[in-house]
């Protein structure tokens, strides 16, 4: 969404807002473009907050709400980790913890023919990407990257899924690497996938790794990066 | 009977334009998509918010916007006298359908075209105000899902009992038959959502009693926006947030 504006600073930007709240007035602004992230709408004259959270502005003209939830809103190009729920002919009905259920064609595979369509039994995990995300229909889901190769999509075998908020998962694929994953994989090794949607995916060789790794990563929520290094030393130490 | 002595005092200490205290607390429900409790003196309430998600009922499914169910009930133990019907009875249904219209009013369901946003609202204790307090708790359990919002709904209830406009009733001013207005506005927005009143009472009279619940719902108002920034500043460690 795009709107006239001729100042990009507003005095909330990386402030708590909540809805209602007035970020920026367009009525006596001109010659200048901003663009509106989620949790932001256009009201008239107004941009106005329609979630809680912390504005954030990127430069030259982005402003959106970042904040944390449990449920997730589908948006193109995003990882998610998807339950199969039921399979139909031409493609499966996946639950992405979304609004909706979303589809994954049978022929959004690499080398995906009538031939050779995957066979998936309901309750199957699968890593996949958000291909399509228009509120009017349900989403659709693709098992490749844009270039059609599989990447790290597909189904998921053995380990342990479960659920965090959509914030957290947002930190575990932040860059550099969160603190909490990079103390973890100096001592112990393991492999993980994280969904945008709240959704995280570990597997290790041993139940005891598995347990200690997503105990680590589900208590590092609200701790700071010197604080979730320590923890991980406190939970490594019970195991050694 | 004397519901204001000639001090200018209530019946549990209060003056007549002094609200009870008010606590809220979010993130109750563990499992709920977004949940909280909200307090009004002795009155206690807890609401959970589960959505946007598939519609269940296909039938009741809206390719506009989003549907949105509420359900109203209290507690067998929320009164003195244990209650028999606590859901399904003809008043949790009226209370329902007041809920559920003064949230539809603030949520921004074209957004969510063809999901469900399901509001559950429970009375712990019961003492007065109890619509106010759920669309109170509702309002913080939405904002805590993450549901899309034009504003913060806030409501509170007056009364006018001895010729004095009275703020914030508890249960025995609210059982004296004198006239009751409970409201629910949007603070930012100035909009009025839901304007009940029991009784009747004189227009210039009226005025004052609203002014009264307006003051009171702004001032909740900004307790609830207390609430949601130093809930969105415990995550400030986060850097993805």
């Amino acid at each position: 969404m795009e709107t006239k504006s001729s100042s990009s600073s507003t005095n909330l930007v990386d402030q708590s807002v909540c809805p209602g709240d007035v970020i920026l007035d367009l009525s006596n602004m001109t010659n200048q473009t901003i663009k509106l992230g989620g949790g932001l709408r256009q009201d008239c004259d107004a941009i106005s907050v329609m979630k809680a959270g912390r504005l954030r502005f990127s430069k030259p003209n982005k402003y959106w709400v970042e904040n944390s939830q449990k449920r997730y809103v589908p948006h193109a190009e995003d990882s998610v980790l998807g339950i199969v729920v039921d399979s139909r002919s031409d493609n499966f009905l996946v639950d992405i913890k979304g609004p909706a259920l979303a589809f994954l064609p049978v022929l959004a595979f690499e080398g995906g023919t009538r031939r050779n369509i995957p066979r998936f039994e309901i309750g199957t995990l699968i890593y996949a990407r958000v291909v399509k995300a228009n509120p009017g229909m349900n989403p659709e889901l693709a098992c490749t990257d844009a270039s059609g190769k599989a990447a790290e999509f597909g189904a998921l075998k053995d380990g342990y899924m479960f659920e965090c908020t959509t914030g957290l998962s947002r930190m575990l694929l932040s860059s550099p690497t969160c603190p909490v994953l990079d103390a973890l994989g100096k001592k112990l090794s393991f492999e993980i996938a994280v969904g945008l949607n709240g959704r995280v995916w570990v597997s290790a060789a041993s139940p005891q790794t598995t347990i200690v790794v997503a105990n680590a990563i589900m208590n590092s929520e609200t701790l700071s990066g010197a604080q979730q290094r320590i923890m991980v030393e406190k939970l490594l130490e019970r195991i050694h | 009977m004397e519901y204001v002595s000639p001090e200018g005092l209530r019946l549990d200490g209060r003056r007549p334009m002094e609200m009870r205290q008010i606590r809220a607390e979010i993130g109750a429900v563990s499992k709920a998509d977004g949940s909280a409790i909200f307090e009004m003196g002795n009155t206690k309430v807890i609401a959970a918010v589960y959505g946007p998600r598939e519609v269940q009922n296909r039938s009741q499914q809206i390719s506009s916007h989003a549907l949105v169910r509420c359900e109203y009930c209290m507690a067998n133990f929320s009164t003195g006298d244990r209650m028999r019907k606590s859901k399904g009875d003809r008043r949790s249904t009226e209370i329902s359908l007041v809920i559920r219209q003064t949230m539809e009013a603030c949520i921004l369901t074209h957004l969510l075209p063809r999901s469900q946003i399901d509001i559950y609202v429970q009375v712990l204790q019961a003492d007065g105000g109890t619509r106010s307090a759920c669309i109170n708790a509702a309002t913080l359990a939405l904002a805590d899902a993450g549901i899309p919002m034009r504003d913060l709904v806030t409501s509170c209830s007056a009364g006018y009992l001895n010729s004095t406009p009275l703020l914030d009733l508890n249960y025995v001013e609210d059982s004296a038959g004198g006239p009751d207005v409970t409201l629910g506005i949007l603070p930012k927005l100035d909009k009025v959502t839901l304007l009940q009143m029991d009784s009747k009472l004189p227009i210039d009279i009226l005025e004052n009693v609203m002014q009264l619940a307006i003051e009171g719902c702004k001032a909740i108002a900004n307790y609830i926006r207390e609430i949601l920034l130093a809930n969105t500043k415990q995550l400030e460690y986060r850097r993805g947030v």
